[in-house]
Parts: structure tokens; sequence; C-alpha cells
């Protein structure tokens, strides 16, 4: 299975402020939501620029890294239903309540984009993203007698993955509240 | 709900030009409202031989190998870009009168129009700037 990291890259390499963030926007208006953009600049402002962009625009700020000197910003469109889901999975743990059972290893499903998942992740962690989630089911199979925690950025994928899951005969899933965003313990790295 | 900037642009020269389109352009990329009043000097800005008409300031013209270092863009492409993301521009009637000038002297897209015409974007601004 090949992951997809980047849906759309920009080049704004050379380029200085304000055409970093005019031609982020224009470029997020191309991705759909959910997806995720790469933007290359070499403007130092950019680092600061790109994120409070982000923040301010709703979009998701995944993260910067930098490469010889180029600037690498990874920004994932926000899905509008993200926002409010209709039904929810009433099975609920807390990050604090995760954190506690972790030296239990616990079997922990991260819904998100493969480079949120790169970004930072719970220690031990498998990955499917939401959208793969049904096509992988009978990968997951062997964890059906245990609780699957299910998390995402801030517990609505994980809803609906949780969701899913429990449609398909996995008896025993809890979506975790509220998620990565908050999620202040360790984290792990993907070599990528 | 959008955040709302309205700039007052009162000064010629290519310094000011582009203290108001980074911003302008920056600010309506970043999905604000944007409106620009142009005054006086800063007439020239949207001045059709806008290019001929700014200057850097001559204690400045050493910028200009900065400007070609940075890859700043063009004052033209600022201003295509403003436009392409809906900044509007509202050249001052009073001013425009007063130094014998016509909307067809500026580029195209802009409007002309009273100090009341910008003060009713103004009013409901949440950011305000004059350069």
């Amino acid at each position: 299975m090949t992951q997809q990291l980047v849906n759309l890259t920009i080049d704004c390499k050379g380029l200085s402020c304000p055409m970093p963030i005019v031609k982020t926007k224009k470029a997020i208006d191309q991705v759909s939501p959910g997806q995720v953009l790469e933007v290359l600049a070499t403007d130092p402002g950019s680092v600061a620029d790109i994120k409070s962009w982000a923040t301010r625009t709703g979009h998701q700020f995944i993260g910067t890294t930098k490469d010889g000197n180029v600037f690498k910003h990874y920004i994932r469109r926000t899905d509008p239903n993200e926002v409010r889901p209709e039904s929810r999975h009433a099975d609920v743990i807390s990050n604090e309540e995760l954190q506690a059972l972790l030296s239990q290893n616990p079997v922990i499903l991260d819904v998100r984009e493969p480079m949120e998942y790169t970004f930072g992740h719970i220690p031990g962690a498998k990955h499917v993203p939401l959208g793969q989630l049904e096509e992988e089911l009978e990968s997951l199979r062997n964890f059906a007698d245990q609780v699957i925690h299910v998390v995402c950025r801030s517990g609505n994928r994980s809803d609906t993955a949780c969701q899913i899951l429990s449609e398909h005969g996995f008896p025993h899933v809890k979506n975790v509240v509220p998620g990565m965003s908050e999620w202040t313990f360790d984290l792990e790295q993907s070599q990528s | 709900m959008a955040k709302r900037v309205a700039i007052i642009a009162s000064n010629g020269g290519l310094e000011a030009a582009y203290k108001v389109l980074n911003i302008a352009t920056a600010a309506a990329a970043t999905d604000a409202e944007v409106g620009i009043f142009f005054t006086f000097e800063g007439l020239s800005i949207i001045h059709k031989q806008s290019e001929t008409m700014l200057k850097l300031r001559p204690e400045n013209e050493h910028f200009s190998e900065g400007f070609k270092r940075a890859n700043v863009p063009t004052v033209s492409e600022l201003l295509e870009i403003a436009q392409d993301s809906g900044v509007k521009m509202i050249a001052c009637q009073m001013t425009v009168d007063v130094m014998g000038l016509s909307k067809d002297d500026f580029i195209d897209g802009i409007e002309v129009g009273g100090a009341v015409a910008f003060l009713d974007f103004a009013y409901d601004a949440d950011v305000s700037v004059t350069f």
C-alpha cells in the first residue's frame, strides 16, 4: 500500500513576502478538504507567516521541516464536516486515561492523514487514515477481541472511524477525546 | 466572520506602494475584506503610469539591488493580485479633482469616491492603517 503524504506541492522558493502566502491561499483552494498541501519556500518569514495564516483561515498547520535553505510547510485543508458530526460514538476515553494505560501496550489506531502521523503520534500507535479504513478492516481483524483506542486530531474523524468499526463487528472500540490536538505526553515521529 | 482591513494610502514613492500593497495582498490572502483609499500622492500607486511615477527616495536608491535580490514582485503584479483577490480600491474624488485627473488616468477596476464612501467601509473595519 502506498500512502500519499502530500496531495499538492507548490514552489515558492526565491519569493519574498507576501507571495508565499498569496500562493498558499490560491493552492489551498485546489486541494480537497482533508488533503495536505506542501509549500516550499526560502523566505525565513514564511515560517511564522504560514503558521499564522493557517490559524487565521481555519486550516490545520501540520508542521515545518527544513531541508538545506528550503522550508517545507505542511497544511491540511480543513474539512467542514469535521466540525459537526451527526451522531456520536458513545464509548470514549480521555487523553489522560489512555496515557495511564500505555504501559499495558493498548491497541491504538491513529486515523489521521499520513503527514499528520509522521509529525508525531502516540508511541506504538497503528496508522490507517480514515479514508482507507474500510479497505483495511481485515488487517485489523486480529485486534477485534481487544479494546481498540481510535485517535485523530480533534476526536471527529476518530468518531467516524469508531462508528465504521462498530458496524463491521469490532465490539470494543473507544474514541480518544479530544485527541492529538491536546496530547501533551510523549510523541513518536516516523522516519520518512 | 471575516476580518475587515481599511487602508489609507496618502504617500507616493515606491516605498509607500510596497507598504500598502504588501499589507493589502497579505490581508486578502488571509480571507480579510480589504479596502484602500488612495489620496494625494497615494494616487500615483494606481495611476496607469505608476511605473514611471513611483521611484525610490534618493537616499533609498541602494534598495533597488535588494528588491531584485529578494525577487520582490513589481507594483503592477501586486496590484493585479490585489484586484484578483477582491481588494476594493477607491480613489479620493477630491484629490483626483484637485490634481486635474480623471477616472481614465487610473488602472481599471478602481472606484472614484468621496470620503464617506471609504468611511462607510472603514466604520466596520477591524484594522485600519495609514501609509
